[in-house]
């Protein structure tokens, strides 16, 4: 019941909140800069100006000018992107699916590799095993991303040539279509495997990189759930059945190690997505990170407001439907138990 | 039943991604083996005019930089740090990224020549000149006779009518971005005689042919694609002709996928010799990263910034091409028109500190030149005369060129007053690269001369630079960056010298010239003069009174520089802006 | 560069007379350093925190301001080992081992400004947020949730982006990112000693709210924050580096990012130095502060606490 209280209240929060980001965004457009230039297509004559200002009620108050603004973004209507020549929409659109591709393969880096050295660690507690595997997930957090990528360039392309940077070879690019920007999925869609191992051939660096930086947090959670597990008195009365220590972890306490690790993974994926800026730019991936950076090089206001805004809801929806899952399997497991 | 399905979806995740991981190194392994060279694994073939068609048809994209393996056959790769926003000739202006596109799919009336300045036919068969009557004696008409046969990249055929349509195009959009102000001011006339395209100017300008002519609001465009796609539309711009080219160029622009690469296609009915590599221009913005592909092998060349040249000098398999100096010097603009209340906090300069000549002379003697050409510019640079890059109309290595002496900047400053009490003083640049290190060594070489002299070096991102290098009245004393790239010294000391010029009202240079009106007339003779060698001598006469009154600080020129494989054969690239230049039809690898 | 290694519920119940707490105190502190990871990190801050006293005696300080690279143009790319340029010099002649030693000390001077700023804010906003409770509570906690919402790099991107490139600037993006953190554990505490019976006990004996605040909150607070400032102050770095390295550092600034960036083209052409080294020391800044920031909360965390 108090579950289900919490999640109404989450589910009625949300909105809000999306509310509040945007009006942040909004604030921070007019703390620099001429508010009317994201919208410019091109540079404009004075006339053609004055009537974007009336059309977007740029010359009424604060507050008629956020709801001028707040309305254009529920219908589409960001502003114009200058960094990518097209309305924003449509820009955030065209390069949603690589970020989100490389978002989604780097949080299965960070998982799996969480899940294995959490684990790791957890069964062999305070023992050498344990403290290594901490400092290796907690140095993928403390690593300087565009230094550590750089590293791995380095070996990779220049000395051993395995890996390239980019999202795909052009040639095999051009042979299929790409109706979702996401090229695995459009590989698979045509039937292409080639194309397939092309696009996860170059996924491999930019989400090792990223991947590897948000270990630690997963790795963390997943190690302290062990030991809690390992010690409650079901886990005992396995051991005392004669089970092999093996199957007693693997069966029963990693089992439900695995449920409270949920957690964290909204936090994960936003240390995903605002490390993306950095990973995009070394690895030349043309998502919505190396967007951002280009917007912020050339003080493109409408780019930094769109991608601010659309990472936060991305964030925030993540972070809600993490919460609704880890509820319904604590549920579970409360019914179960 | 909820734990068993929370654990098998972990770990279903966990194996699919394990499986991602050996997939994708497998995907290595048959990348590296097979030849994902893909539609131009024949290789040699479709490279005419080349006679290495056994070399490397198996070479990997991804290969190791080998010595004498080349990557990519039949297709050149050169690594971009920034991408068109729009590639209209009507739409792009001076510098932009588009121009390196459209120099190659258009083509204008006539084209800067490859290795030099000098001016060849391109769809005009002659170059006008007096004496081959192309220009009128009144220096007002010039007469551009149109090469036949040549067709369009969408088979429609080029002929005068459509020379004055591009033309009259550009001119009728006006794009404020554009660079059609260029024409507009000059034109009177645009009319077509017979087979020749005739131009007439409002004033005789010595300039017309270099600085107006070749450039890319100039070029020819395809006057059925245009009226086929939206036509022409005063003040707005052309969606299609923004991202679609048809042109007569050695080049067709074969696709475009924005934020990762704009690729190129040998035009086959090309009226001239045909290029002989496809042409590949990847976005990468991250300078180390264009180094780091030039060495792996995947570019052939990169955006080359004279900061790291000297990380890649000694590198195998690479080689920096050195041509002559570009024509738009590293300058420090220094502001005789500060508005009072205007600069930071920090400063303690009066808004006047320039109007003094002593400050000005004692701000050139004191700059060290060496460090930043050295420093900088990897040594592949020099000093320049007030205001005369060398490979300009007019230069000659006698005129007075400043140098470090730390005695005469002492002195010019004690003169001005401010030795003793010093002074501290903000000059702005755009951050990370060689305008920022001109600031640097600005700083340095001023507290070398006096502790007492602080300079802060504010390094924005460039288009907070770009915003405040526009604003008239400009709100700081000093700036660093370039000049814009002309090929005609005329412009050039409009721009930068005449005191009612662009910059010469905006930085007050009445207030500063000894005698304002005596280099207003000089800039405005040499503009009109058609003999050339008279406008030399008035140039550099301008020069010699410019060393002892300067408005500028000119830290240095750049020579035109590139990075690039040591398999790419007939390199070459002109000293106008260092991108556009790259004439890849000339190149084979 | 985020608190990915953050605390949900990091407490310790201390209560009790002084000396008791003291006691308490000790034992903690045995605990944590009992791990060896926690005390590897140690001993590196140690060793950090030691180059930021030296700096002056390592290194003659650049006049006359010691932030700004000393530069010897005359001097580029020279190798380690250089006589007078023990770890080389860059491109553009700055002493590497100066922007190593000196960048330290930007690093701490960054780190404990906006930890001060951070943590004192977030204090006084979490306190009136708990103690007045009600509406004011309801509007504080949900401009939190707001911030809260939008990944921190990316805020403060944000936000440097339209303040332009100097170390103020970017001192003040990162307050403005990292004090939210501050508000909600201290809050949590509050509301957390509020719902306690010795509070209520408290009341019956008529002490004040002030006091109350001072016994029962503050020293109850100070655990979960000291974990959360220790993991903020490698955070902060990582993230004043990241934004260096797209575009926003102030120029000439002795800061590790700066260096990394300018000198990664280099790495591949054999001239490794002038990224490598500072590199390393943003690495095992940030790595020392979190593997102690995350030993204590191993030993501070109720969920572990004791095993």
């Amino acid at each position: 019941m108090q579950i289900r209280e919490y999640l109404l209240r989450r589910l009625m929060i949300f909105p809000l909140i999306i509310v509040g980001t945007s009006i942040i965004v909004f604030g921070l457009s007019r703390v620099g800069g001429n508010p009317v230039a994201i919208y410019l297509e091109h540079e404009m004559s004075p006339a053609e100006v004055a009537e974007l200002e009336e059309r977007y009620g740029l010359d009424e108050p604060l507050p008629l000018q956020y709801l001028a603004w707040a309305r254009g973004v529920l219908t589409g209507d960001m502003g114009w992107s200058g960094v990518s020549a097209q309305p924003v929409t449509e820009a955030l659109v065209n390069r949603m699916g690589a970020t989100l591709e490389l978002a989604i393969f780097s949080a299965i880096v960070a998982i799996s590799l969480g899940i294995g050295l959490g684990t790791f660690g957890g069964a062999r507690r305070n023992r050498w095993p344990d403290h290594l595997t901490r400092v290796f997930s907690i140095s993928g957090a403390s690593m300087p991303i565009f230094w550590f990528a750089i590293l791995l360039l380095i070996l990779f392309w220049v000395n051993l040539g395995w890996f390239s940077t980019g999202r795909s070879e052009p040639t095999i690019f051009s042979s299929i279509a790409h109706p979702t920007g996401v090229y695995t999925f459009d590989a698979l869609l045509a039937g292409n495997f080639r194309a397939l191992l092309d696009a996860l051939h170059h996924l491999v660096l930019p989400a090792a990189t990223l991947g590897f930086g948000a270990t630690a947090i997963i790795a963390r959670m997943m190690r302290s759930s062990l030991v809690e597990e390992l010690s409650e008195d079901y886990v005992d009365a396995a051991r005392a059945k004669g089970l092999p220590e093996r199957l007693v972890l693997r069966r029963h306490a990693r089992r439900n190690a695995l449920i409270p690790t949920v957690t964290v993974i909204g936090l994960g994926f936003g240390f995903l997505l605002q490390g993306t800026v950095v990973v995009e730019i070394i690895f030349r991936w043309p998502g919505l990170g190396r967007w951002m950076a280009d917007a912020v090089l050339r003080g493109d206001q409408a780019t930094i407001m769109a991608y601010v805004l659309f990472t936060s809801v991305l964030f925030l929806t993540v972070n809600l439907v993490v919460d609704i899952m880890y509820a319904y399997l604590d549920r579970r497991v409360v019914l179960g138990a | 039943m909820g734990r068993q399905m929370s654990s098998r979806a972990m770990k279903l995740m966990a194996v699919i991604s394990i499986l991602a991981l050996v997939a994708a190194c497998t995907g290595a392994t048959t990348d590296t083996t097979e030849a994902p060279g893909g539609t131009e694994a024949p290789g040699g073939t479709e490279a005419p005019g080349t006679t290495e068609a056994t070399e490397g048809t198996d070479a990997p994209g991804t290969t190791q930089a080998g010595d004498g393996d080349v990557s990519n056959p039949g297709l050149y790769v050169h690594a971009a740090d920034d991408e068109p926003l729009s590639v209209d000739p009507a739409q792009v202006a001076a510098g932009e990224a588009g121009e390196t596109v459209i120099l190659q799919v258009y083509e204008r009336l006539v084209e800067i020549g490859p290795g030099g300045p000098d001016l060849i036919p391109a769809i005009s068969t002659e170059v006008p000149t007096v004496d081959n009557g192309l220009i009128s004696e009144d220096g007002l008409t010039y007469t551009f006779p149109i090469r036949e046969g040549v067709t369009f990249h969408d088979g429609s055929e080029l002929t005068a009518d459509v020379v004055k349509f591009s033309w009259d195009r550009a001119l009728e959009m006006d794009l404020p971005e554009g660079n059609a102000g260029f024409l507009g001011d000059q034109i009177a006339s645009t009319e077509v005689d017979g087979n020749n395209f005739v131009v007439t100017l409002n004033e005789r300008n010595a300039a017309f042919l270099n600085s107006i002519v070749t450039s890319a609001v100039a070029s020819i465009v395809s006057q059925e694609a245009v009226e086929a796609n939206g036509g022409v539309e005063a003040g707005t711009p052309n969606d299609f002709m923004a991202s679609n080219m048809v042109g007569t160029g050695p080049y067709t622009l074969a696709a475009w996928n924005r934020g990762e690469n704009i690729q190129l296609e040998v035009f086959e009915d090309y009226w001239g010799d045909p290029a002989s590599l496809d042409v590949r221009i990847d976005q990468v913005a991250d300078t180390d990263v264009r180094a780091l592909g030039l060495q792996a092998g995947d570019y052939d060349s990169i955006e080359t910034d004279p900061t790291f040249i000297g990380d890649l000098e000694g590198a195998e398999g690479l080689e920096i091409f050195s041509g002559d100096f570009l024509l738009e010097p590293v300058h420090m603009g220094m502001n005789m028109n500060i508005p009072e209340g205007a600069l930071p906090p920090e400063d303690t300069i009066p808004v006047d500190f320039f109007h003094d000549v002593n400050v000005r002379r004692g701000f050139n003697l004191a700059f060290d030149y060496q460090a930043f050409v050295d420093g900088a510019m990897a040594g592949l640079g020099g000093p320049i005369p007030h205001y005369l890059p060398q490979g300009m109309l007019g230069y000659d290595e006698s005129l007075p060129t400043y140098e470090r002496d730390l005695a005469a900047a002492e002195e010019a400053f004690r003169e001005a007053g401010y030795w003793d009490e010093g002074f501290t003083m903000t000059v702005l640049a755009e951050e990370g690269g060689i305008f920022e290190i001109a600031g640097l060594v600005l700083a340095d070489s001023m507290t070398e001369l006096n502790p007492a002299f602080q300079i802060r070096v504010l390094a924005v991102v460039e288009a907070q630079f770009d915003d405040a290098h526009a604003q008239d009245p400009f709100q700081y004393a000093a700036w660093i960056k370039n000049a814009d790239p002309f090929a005609d010294p005329a412009a050039l000391f409009d721009a930068y010298i005449h005191p009612d010029g662009e910059w010469g009202s905006v930085h007050g240079f009445r207030e500063a010239y000894a005698d304002p009106d005596q280099i207003a007339s000089l800039v405005d003779e040499a503009a009109v003069e058609l003999d050339q060698d008279r406008r030399a001598e008035i140039y550099q006469e301008l020069a010699t009174i410019l060393y002892d009154d300067p408005v500028w600080l000119i830290p240095g020129n750049e020579r035109a520089l590139m990075a690039h494989r040591s398999w790419v054969q007939n390199f070459d690239m002109n000293p106008l802006w260092p991108r556009p230049s790259l004439k890849f039809q000339y190149f084979d690898k | 560069m985020v608190d990915v290694l953050a605390p949900e519920t990091a407490t310790v119940r201390v209560d009790g007379p002084w000396t008791v707490r003291l006691r308490r105190l000790a034992d903690v502190s045995k605990q944590v350093l009992s791990n060896p990871t926690t005390l590897v990190g140690l001993v590196i801050i140690i060793a950090l925190l030691s180059l930021t006293v030296l700096a002056p005696v390592l290194t003659e300080p650049n006049f006359p301001n010691p932030y700004q690279m000393p530069r010897d143009w005359g001097v580029r790319d020279a190798p380690p080992g250089t006589p007078g340029h023990i770890l080389g010099t860059t491109s553009t002649g700055g002493d590497v081992f100066y922007g190593v030693v000196w960048g330290a000390r930007t690093s701490l001077r960054l780190s404990l400004i906006v930890v001060g700023v951070t943590v004192t804010v977030g204090t006084i906003v979490g306190s009136l947020a708990g103690f007045i409770g009600g509406k004011l509570d309801e509007i504080l906690m949900r401009t939190v949730d707001v911030l809260l919402a939008i990944p921190e790099l990316i805020f403060a991107l944000a936000i440097a982006a339209v303040l332009g490139p100097s170390f103020g600037n970017i001192i003040f993006a990162l307050s403005v990112v990292f004090w939210v953190k501050y508000a909600r554990i201290i809050r949590g505490q509050i509301i957390h000693v509020k719902q306690n019976e010795y509070v209520d006990a408290a009341r019956i004996t008529g002490d004040s709210k002030l006091n109350i605040y001072r016994r029962d909150v503050l020293p109850n607070s100070v655990t979960p924050v000291m974990v959360q400032a220790t993991l903020d102050m490698g955070g902060i770095v990582l993230t004043a580096a990241t934004l260096s390295f797209i575009g926003l550092a102030e120029a000439g600034l002795v800061e590790w990012g700066v260096l990394v960036s300018d000198g990664q083209a280099g790495i591949s052409a054999g001239k490794w130095w002038a990224s490598t080294f500072p590199g390393l020391m943003v690495f095992l800044w940030a790595l020392a502060f979190n593997l102690v920031g995350d030993g204590m909360r191993d030993v501070l965390d109720p969920r572990t606490e004791g095993r």
